[in-house]
C-alpha cells in the first residue's frame, strides 16, 4: 500500500511518518512525502496512492483546494482522504467534509489516533 | 521511542529557529511598510506563527503553543481587517517573537527559563484583540458571478480578500489556464508573479482540464485595477473572464491603480535544494580532511627522501600523484570551508530586535544600520558571536549613545546611529560596530578603574591605557549585566570569547564624535596557513594570519630601551619577543654580535611583536587541535598540529602572547569617519 503525505512543516512530515511506520509495520507500506500543493499535484500522475493525509495550511495551493481538486478528478477522486490540521473548529469540519474529504484529525493529537483513522481510511483492521 | 522523540524534538528546534528567524525578517518588512502592509506578508506572518503553534503543540511545548496560539489569533484578525496596525501592535508582535525565541532555547537550555512574561503578553494581546470594534462585513458574493464548488474551496481568508477587492472596486477575475504537468509548478509560479505586480492573486485552485490528457488546469481568482483585456495581455495563456455581474463597478474601477507590487521571492524550489546538516558532521568531514592533508604531508616528505636517493622515475611519478592530491585536497578543503560559511546577516535579525528592544528600554531613539550582511564566515563562528555582537552593541546603545536632550544641545541629531558593518579583509572578517556617541573618555576610564581599585590613585592613564582597562576583568559592573544572553559578562569576557576564536578586538573613540569596536576574526578555525619556525631546537607553528612579514637580522640590530629588547623597523620600534623564553625554552643560541636571528612581525588587532626565531622552516597548512585543559592555562598556546612524519608542535597564539608579554600598537589610528 502507498500513502501521500503532504505536510509542509519538515519536522512534522519526519513526526508524521515515523508514527504511521511504527504504526503499521505489519503492513507493506510506501510513503511518499509532498511539502506543499504543488509537490503532491506533481507527484500523483507518478504513483498509485491509496490514501492521502494532508495539512490545510500551506504555501501555493492549500490542503482544502488540494481535496477540492482530488475529488473532482475523475481518476483520483475515489482515493480516501485525511485532513491533519490545527483548525479544530466545527466550522472547519464541516468545510473539510463538504469538499469530500474521509477523516479529519485536530493537531495535536495522539499517535494512536492518527494510526487508528488511517487504518479506517485504508480499510484494514 | 524514546530516541526518536529526542529526534523530533532535536528536528522540531531546528525549524522553529529557521521559522523564528524567517519570522523576524518578515517583521521588519512588516514594519517598514507602515500602516499599509501588503496583505500577502500579513497572511504570510500568520503562517509562520501559525505552523510554528503546530509543531509546539504536537511536542507538547505548552507555552510556546499557547503564546503562539494567541498572536495566531491576533494576526486572524488582522489579515481579516478586524483590527488595524498600530505601533502597539508592532511592538508587541516583536516582544512576542523575541519570547518565542527564548522558549525554543529554553528546550535546550533550561537557564533561558523564567524570562519570559507570558501573562503581559497575553495580556497584551488580549487588549488589541478587544480594543477595536469588531466590524461586519457584507457578502462579497452578492456581486459575484462564482460557482458553488468555488465558493466552497474557498478559506475564509480568501473570501475576506476578496471581499476586499469587491469593495475596492477591483476588476475580479477569472483566469483559467492548463499546463503540462511536467512543470506547471513553475509556469504558474512565473504567472503568478507576473499578476502581483498589478493586483492580488486571490486563490488558486486546481481544476480538471478539459482537453490535455497530461496536463492540469487551475482556476486563479485574480483582483486588479486592470480590466479583463489588459490582463489578457499580461497572461495570454490564460482565458480570461470577469466574474462582476453586468452593470458592476466592473468596467470603472474606483480607485486609482495602485504602485506596482513586487511578488516576494518565496521559491519553493530553492528550499527543496537545501539540506539541513548537523555542524558536527561537517566538523568530521573536515577533519577528515585535515588528516588527509598530514597523510599529503608524509607523502611529500617521502617523495623528497626518494629524490635524493636519485630513484628519478620513481620520484618523478611519485611527484607527479603527490600534486594531483594536493590540487584534490584543496578543492575539496575550498568545498567544506564553503559549506561551513554562513552569510553574517543571519544574525543581523536577532540583534536589530535587541536594540529595537534595549533603545525602549533605555527610552533612546536608534537608528541601527546594518552593513555587508552578505559577508560569509564559519557557521560555527557566526553562532559564537552572537552574544559577544549583542555585548557590544548594548553597550554602545547604554554608555555610547547620549540622551536625546544632550544630543541636541551638542548639535547632534536626536536620534543615535549604531552602525554594524561588516567585511572581509584578506583572510579574515572584520565586524565594526560604530556608534555616533560621547566617545570614550580615558578620564572617566581612569576614575572608573581607580574606584575598583584596578589601578592606584596616581597612575596616568592615557587613550590606549583606558581601551585596555575597558577589557579588564572587574571593570564591568554586575550594571552590565547582559539580559540577552541570560548571564552577567563584561567586556573582558568579550574579549576573552573572540580570543577563543582566534580573533582579536580593539576600539577607535575620539570624543564626542564616537567609537567603533572593530572585531577580527579569520575567516575559519578548522584549517589554517602557518609558518613553521624554530625556536631553542623546537618547532612552533604561527598562523600566517597573524604574520606580517619576516626578516633576518643580527643580534647587533637588537636594542634595549627601558630593559625590553626592541627593534627598529622602518622608524617604528618594534618590541621583541625571544619566542623560546616565552615558553620557558633554554636559548643557547645567542653569542656575540654576528648571531643570525629571524624577526616574524606579528600582529593581533592594532598591536604587533616581534617574535626572535632561530630558523624559519616552511609554510604549511596546519589543522588545529585543542590540547588538554592542563595547558589551557599557559599564554600564548593555541592547540598543537601535526606537521608531518608524525612530528608534533605547538601552535602559537600571538593574541595572548601580546596580552601577556604586551605589543606596541603602530599608530593611533583614526576613528572610522562617522557621517
Amino acid at each position: 500500500m502507498k500513502i501521500l503525505v503532504v505536510e509542509d512543516s519538515s519536522s512534522m512530515r519526519a513526526y508524521l511518518t515515523t508514527i504511521i511506520e511504527g504504526g503499521t509495520e505489519s503492513y507493506d507500506l510506501e510513503i511518499v512525502e509532498a511539502a506543499s500543493g504543488f509537490e503532491a499535484l506533481k507527484t500523483l500522475p507518478h504513483h498509485k496512492f491509496d490514501a492521502i493525509l494532508t495539512d490545510i495550511n500551506m504555501p501555493d495551493i492549500n490542503g482544502l483546494e488540494l481535496v477540492s481538486f482530488l475529488k473532482n478528478h475523475p481518476v483520483y477522486r475515489n482515493i480516501p482522504i485525511m485532513v491533519i490540521s490545527t483548525e479544530s473548529t466545527e466550522e472547519d469540519r464541516r468545510r473539510a467534509a463538504a469538499l469530500g474529504a474521509e477523516e479529519y484529525l485536530v493537531k495535536p493529537f495522539q499517535a494512536g489516533d492518527l494510526v487508528e483513522k488511517l487504518r479506517r481510511l485504508l480499510k484494514v483492521a | 521511542m524514546a530516541r526518536e522523540d529526542d529526534r523530533a524534538r532535536e528536528e522540531f528546534t531546528s525549524e522553529a529557529e529557521e521559522l523564528l528567524d524567517t519570522l523576524s525578517r518578515d517583521l521588519v518588512d512588516f514594519e517598514s511598510q507602515g500602516t499599509n502592509v501588503r496583505p500577502e506578508l500579513v497572511n504570510k506572518i500568520f503562517r509562520e506563527v501559525h505552523s510554528l503553534k503546530g509543531l509546539a503543540g504536537m511536542l507538547g511545548f505548552t507555552e510556546i503553543s499557547e503564546l503562539s496560539h494567541s498572536l495566531e489569533d491576533m494576526l486572524d484578525r488582522l489579515r481579516m481587517g478586524r483590527i488595524a496596525i498600530s505601533k502597539d501592535l508592532v511592538d508587541l508582535l516583536y516582544d512576542s517573537v523575541d519570547s518565542l525565541n527564548r522558549l525554543v532555547i529554553a528546550i535546550n537550555d533550561s537557564s533561558v527559563s523564567g524570562l519570559v512574561d507570558m501573562t503581559g503578553l497575553t495580556r497584551r494581546i488580549h487588549q488589541i484583540i478587544t480594543s477595536q470594534p469588531q466590524q461586519k462585513h457584507g457578502d462579497a458574493f452578492a456581486e459575484l458571478t462564482l460557482d458553488e464548488q468555488t465558493r466552497k474551496s474557498l478559506t475564509e481568508y480568501e473570501e475576506h480578500r476578496l471581499l476586499e477587492n469587491v469593495r475596492a472596486g477591483k476588476h475580479i477575475l477569472s483566469l483559467e489556464v492548463t499546463f503540462d504537468f511536467s512543470d506547471f509548478d513553475e509556469r504558474l509560479r512565473t504567472l503568478t508573479s507576473n499578476l502581483s505586480e498589478a493586483g492580488e492573486v486571490i486563490s488558486t485552485l486546481p481544476a480538471i482540464p478539459t482537453g490535455n490528457v497530461n496536463g492540469i488546469a487551475f482556476r486563479l481568482l485574480y483582483g486588479s485595477t486592470l480590466d479583463s483585456a489588459a490582463v489578457a495581455v499580461l497572461a495570454p495563456e490564460a482565458a480570461v473572464s470577469s466574474l462582476r455581474k453586468s452593470g458592476a463597478a466592473d468596467s470603472q474601477p474606483a480607485v486609482p491603480p495602485p504602485p506596482a507590487e513586487v511578488e516576494e521571492e518565496m521559491s519553493l524550489r530553492s528550499l527543496s535544494q537545501t539540506v539541513r546538516v548537523d555542524i558536527s558532521k561537517l566538523d568530521h568531514v573536515m577533519n577528515i580532511v585535515g588528516e588527509l592533508i598530514i597523510e599529503k604531508t608524509q607523502l611529500e616528505a617521502l617523495t623528497r627522501a626518494i629524490a635524493m636517493q636519485q630513484a628519478r622515475m620513481a620520484s618523478h611519478e611519485l611527484g607527479k600523484i603527490s600534486r594531483n592530491l594536493d590540487r584534490k585536497l584543496n578543492e575539496l578543503q575550498k568545498s567544506v570551508i564553503e559549506i561551513r560559511m554562513v552569510p553574517v546577516g543571519q544574525i543581523y535579525s536577532k540583534l536589530s530586535r535587541t536594540v529595537r528592544k534595549v533603545a525602549r528600554e533605555l527610552n533612546k531613539e536608534i537608528e541601527l544600520v546594518l552593513r555587508g550582511e552578505d559577508t560569509e564566515l564559519d557557521k560555527m563562528m557566526v553562532e559564537e558571536l552572537t552574544d559577544p555582537l549583542m555585548h557590544i552593541i548594548r553597550n554602545a546603545l547604554d554608555h555610547g549613545i547620549e540622551p536625546a536632550e544632550e544630543r541636541k544641545t551638542s548639535g547632534k541629531n536626536p536620534v543615535g546611529r549604531v552602525t554594524l558593518t561588516a567585511y572581509q579583509q584578506g583572510n579574515s572578517v572584520v565586524l565594526d560596530v560604530t556608534d555616533d556617541g560621547r566617545g570614550i573618555d580615558p578620564e572617566k576610564i581612569r576614575r572608573v578603574a581607580a574606584e575598583r581599585g584596578l589601578i592606584g590613585g596616581k597612575e596616568v592613564v592615557d587613550q590606549a591605557r583606558a581601551y585596555e582597562l575597558l577589557f579588564t576583568p572587574g571593570f564591568s559592573t554586575a550594571a552590565a549585566v547582559s539580559e540577552i544572553s541570560g548571564r552577567g559578562v563584561g567586556l573582558d569576557v568579550v574579549k576573552k570569547n573572540i580570543q577563543e576564536l582566534k580573533g582579536s578586538i580593539d576600539v577607535l573613540s575620539h570624543i564626542g564624535e564616537g567609537s567603533t569596536f572593530r572585531i577580527s576574526l579569520p575567516i575559519t578555525l578548522a584549517i589554517i596557513q602557518a609558518l613553521i619556525v624554530d625556536a631553542g631546537g623546537d618547532k612552533f607553528a604561527i598562523p600566517l594570519t597573524s604574520v606580517e612579514e619576516s626578516l633576518r637580522i643580527y643580534s647587533r640590530d637588537i636594542r634595549t630601551v627601558e630593559r625590553k629588547e626592541v627593534f627598529t623597523l622602518r622608524d617604528f620600534t618594534l618590541p621583541l619577543l625571544r619566542l623560546a623564553d616565552a615558553f620557558g625554552l633554554d636559548d643557547d643560541h645567542d653569542h656575540g654580535p654576528d648571531t643570525k636571528w629571524f624577526v616574524v612581525v606579528t600582529r593581533a588587532g592594532e598591536k604587533s611583536i616581534g617574535l626572535l626565531v632561530n630558523a624559519l622552516v616552511r609554510q604549511q597548512e596546519v589543522v588545529i587541535k585543542s590540547i588538554g585543559e592542563r595547558l589551557k592555562t599557559i599564554p600564548g598556546i593555541a592547540g598543537a598540529t601535526e606537521i608531518g612524519e608524525s612530528e608534533i608542535v605547538l601552535v602559537v597564539d600571538v593574541g595572548s602572547l601580546i596580552d601577556h608579554f604586551g605589543g606596541r600598537a603602530r599608530e593611533v589610528r583614526a576613528a572610522v569617519v562617522l557621517n
